[in-house]
């Protein structure tokens, strides 16, 4: 007989364990797929932090007015793995965003592809970055 | 006649001042003055670090020497307020630049809102060693790792040619090396993100620190943890505190998995109902 | 939700399968048994087998076996594994390889969905160090699968289930565990290979095995000479690890979970043991074995097996509770749909 008490206490905890990547994103409730958004602009941070990294960019307005946004991206962890460190993205870096904005009317978007303005190639290409011997070191 | 008196005298003086001297030297060691202590050593020949240790001090609180001083919840009363503390910052100064001594006196005055401690965030280093819990060296070949209770932070300690971050952390990047039965830890790669105490004492990302464990008896280390943050401080200055082991037989870590005792402060604003008061015993 | 849960399933297959087939460092090992060729067990200098590195467990070996394989427990090479995977009907659980769907804005047919690019970011990717494996399946024996629940546990989940769905986005106390940066749910133990940031660290200091999960950070210290359990009062996380060494493995027994952890979809209970094993079976491989046995869940123990294999390189910090901005923000979008 299972305690009614454990009950309550676990729907709140429960998960169901279909997928390794699996539903700690919940972007359903935080980005509108309704709402795609494409965005060119200039890199002025990079959060390397998890669950998900963050590049915040001011975009420029066709009225010239600057808005700051922020992209949601993944764990940097493999990144580090593959070489790339903390200058891999400067600020300054133009990037164009394509994503979808957040529910909530915020400045957020998540960011389902990154390039580079100047030449259109993806963002960490390759997987690998460049020169890096692959063991983060 | 004489001659044999003085002497007698004397060999007792000389037995006296020995003795006295032992007692010194075996009972009361300090780091400074007293002949290092010999620590056991693993198989590897190292000092054995191994165990479980905790401060026994009231660092977490304030790091600076400081009469007991009222909490910031007057419901919590007398429970959460601050005990006198010797202090461990060694000159018992911090030597903050003018505008950073201001923000730390405007941390003390928000540190509801801004003491990391209270949002369960990782305590970074030194803070970690010193919150009153315990932490436990697991001291392997070619890494050393520190696990602390608090939150579950982990620090594994590369002990050969030292590496370098990709980015900032919480719990920094660590190289180690021994000097004698001393590991020293030089820490960098923090992110600005920690505070070294409840009041607000604070640090810039360019915070490096070196830390030395070094053994003084069989159930006690002195830990010393030098600060350099030029963005922050006018000089170099350094913290300095026994550890002392948990001596329970059945001594271990227990989890302190504190996110869910954060989350009504972090996002109960964002409930869909509130909690109507329900969140705090009368 | 039912799309999100099977778009959730095709998104975690499409990255299964992206990785596969394994790239060619590892080598092939047909059975589980040590390797032939000869080495010698490395050595702590207490004696002990030497299991300290940073290894990764991530894998392309399903949890449990496809239906269509039937008994099957091994493939009999690369080819059979690349040949079987055709025969798979297609859209079952998204092992067929289901494609990820595509998002209803998305006109030019870009594919995107409302997720970023986990293979932008290196995460379950071709340059992930996987071991090799012929298995079909990490659960082991001729099902290949977790045994049935018990039929009260498996209603009880099933009511849990429902109350999620209707009170998912009251509050953060009602978001997955991982979600709320408490367990991501593959630290166990059991320990399970996880599709991302799949790394863990070993140290051995003197009578102790120090095991570091990436996320989230998790780390059990086990005691190694068989010492008891600690009082049944305190449930963990990661529950109550002692461990013992027979022969050159080392065997940890693992009991008094906290009643919110969930192993393979069912919630633990307090009669609930783990055992582990762990044994180096070449320099760069340490064989995994598990067995669950709760007999207040499942009607029988269930067993699995996989390999870890070393890297060069660091466990990362993965520091998930600082940096979890989604919690504000899901709950912040919800609040904000349910106004209008």
């Amino acid at each position: 007989m299972r305690n009614k008490l454990a009950l309550v206490l676990a729907a709140a905890g429960m998960m169901v364990a279909v997928a390794p990547v699996r539903a700690h994103h919940a972007f359903a409730a935080e980005f509108n797929e309704k709402a795609p958004l494409k965005l060119q602009g200039v890199v002025t941070k990079w959060e390397l932090v998890n669950p998900h990294s963050w590049i915040h960019l001011d975009v420029k307005g066709a009225d010239g007015k600057i808005t700051p946004w922020m992209v949601e991206g993944g764990s940097p962890n493999s990144l580090f793995r593959n070489g790339f460190t903390k200058e891999s993205l400067p600020e300054g870096t133009e990037i164009i965003v394509e994503g979808y904005q957040a529910k909530d009317g915020a400045n957020r978007a998540v960011g389902a592809n990154l390039t580079y303005a100047k030449d259109g190639k993806r963002l960490f290409m390759g997987g690998s970055a460049p020169g890096a011997n692959g063991d983060g070191k | 006649m004489q001659i044999q008196m003085r002497s007698r005298w004397g060999s007792w003086l000389l037995v006296g001042a020995a003795g006295a001297a032992l007692f010194y030297l075996a009972v009361i060691p300090t780091p400074a003055q007293a002949p290092a202590y010999k620590a056991p050593k693993t198989k590897d020949g190292k000092a054995n670090l191994n165990g479980i240790w905790q401060a026994m001090n009231e660092a977490n609180w304030d790091i600076r020497p400081h009469a007991a001083y009222v909490g910031p919840v007057s419901v919590l009363g007398a429970a959460y307020s601050t005990p006198a503390g010797l202090g461990v910052v060694e000159g018992g100064e911090i030597p903050y630049k003018p505008e950073a001594a201001a923000k730390q006196k405007q941390n003390f005055t928000d540190r509801l809102k801004l003491d990391p401690e209270i949002k369960c965030y990782m305590g970074g280093v030194p803070r970690s060693t010193y919150m009153p819990y315990p932490f436990q060296i697991v001291q392997g070949t070619g890494t050393v790792m520190i696990v602390y209770e608090y939150a579950g932070a982990v620090r594994v300690i590369n002990m050969g040619a030292p590496t370098k971050a990709p980015a900032d952390s919480w719990m920094g990047w660590s190289n180690g090396h021994w000097e004698g039965d001393s590991l020293v830890v030089d820490v960098t790669s923090l992110n600005d993100q920690t505070w070294f105490d409840r009041a607000g004492n604070w640090h810039s990302d360019a915070l490096h620190v070196i830390e030395r464990y070094t053994p003084i008896g069989a159930d006690a280390l002195q830990y010393e943890a030098t600060i350099d943050d030029p963005k922050v401080f006018t000089r170099q200055w350094k913290m300095s505190m026994p550890l002392y082991r948990r001596l329970e037989k059945n001594a271990q870590l227990l989890e302190y998995k504190c996110v869910e005792f954060a989350e009504e402060v972090l996002y109960g604003h964002l409930r869909k109902q509130p909690l109507q008061g329900k969140g705090d015993s009368k | 939700m039912r799309h999100l849960l099977s778009s959730l399933i095709a998104l975690a297959a499409a990255v299964m399968f992206v990785s596969a087939p394994v790239s060619a460092q590892s080598q092939v090992t047909a059975k589980p048994a040590p390797a032939a060729k000869a080495w010698t067990m490395p050595r702590t200098p207490e004696g002990k087998p030497d299991l300290q590195g940073v290894y990764s467990n991530a894998t392309t070996v399903p949890v449990a076996r496809p239906a269509y394989l039937g008994a099957k427990e091994f493939y009999t090479d690369e080819n059979d594994k690349v040949e079987s995977a055709k025969a798979a009907p297609a859209g079952r659980g998204g092992r067929g390889g289901a494609p990820r769907p595509a998002a209803a804005a998305d006109p030019e047919g870009n594919g995107l969905a409302v997720h970023y690019d986990t293979s932008q970011f290196g995460l379950g990717g071709p340059t992930v160090k996987r071991a090799a494996s012929l298995r079909t399946s990490i659960i082991t024996g001729p099902e290949g699968r977790v045994p049935p629940m018990l039929p009260e546990v498996a209603k009880m989940v099933a009511e849990r289930r429902a109350y999620q769905q209707a009170h998912q986005w009251d509050s953060a106390q009602n978001r997955p565990l991982a979600e709320r940066c408490i367990t991501w749910g593959f630290e166990g133990p059991p320990m399970m290979p996880v599709g991302y940031n799949s790394t863990l660290e070993i140290v051995q200091g003197k009578g102790y095995v120090g095991i570091v999960q990436e996320m989230i950070h998790d780390t059990r210290v086990i005691p190694t000479d068989g010492r008891p359990h600690g009082p049944a009062e305190i449930k963990r996380w990661m529950g109550d690890s002692v461990g013992h060494w027979e022969g050159d493995t080392l065997v940890v027994e693992t009991v008094n979970y906290n009643p919110l952890v969930v192993i393979q979809g069912a919630p633990v209970s307090d009669a609930a043991k783990v055992t582990e094993r762990f044994t180096r079976v070449d320099a760069d491989t340490i064989q995994y074995q598990f067995t669950v046995d709760d007999p207040k869940t499942w009607v029988k123990p269930f067993s699995g097996e996989y390999n870890m294999v070393h890297i060069d390189g660091n466990l990362y910090e993965y520091a998930c509770h600082e940096g979890n901005y989604g919690m504000a923000n899901n709950l912040s979008g919800a609040r904000a749909t349910e106004k209008k």
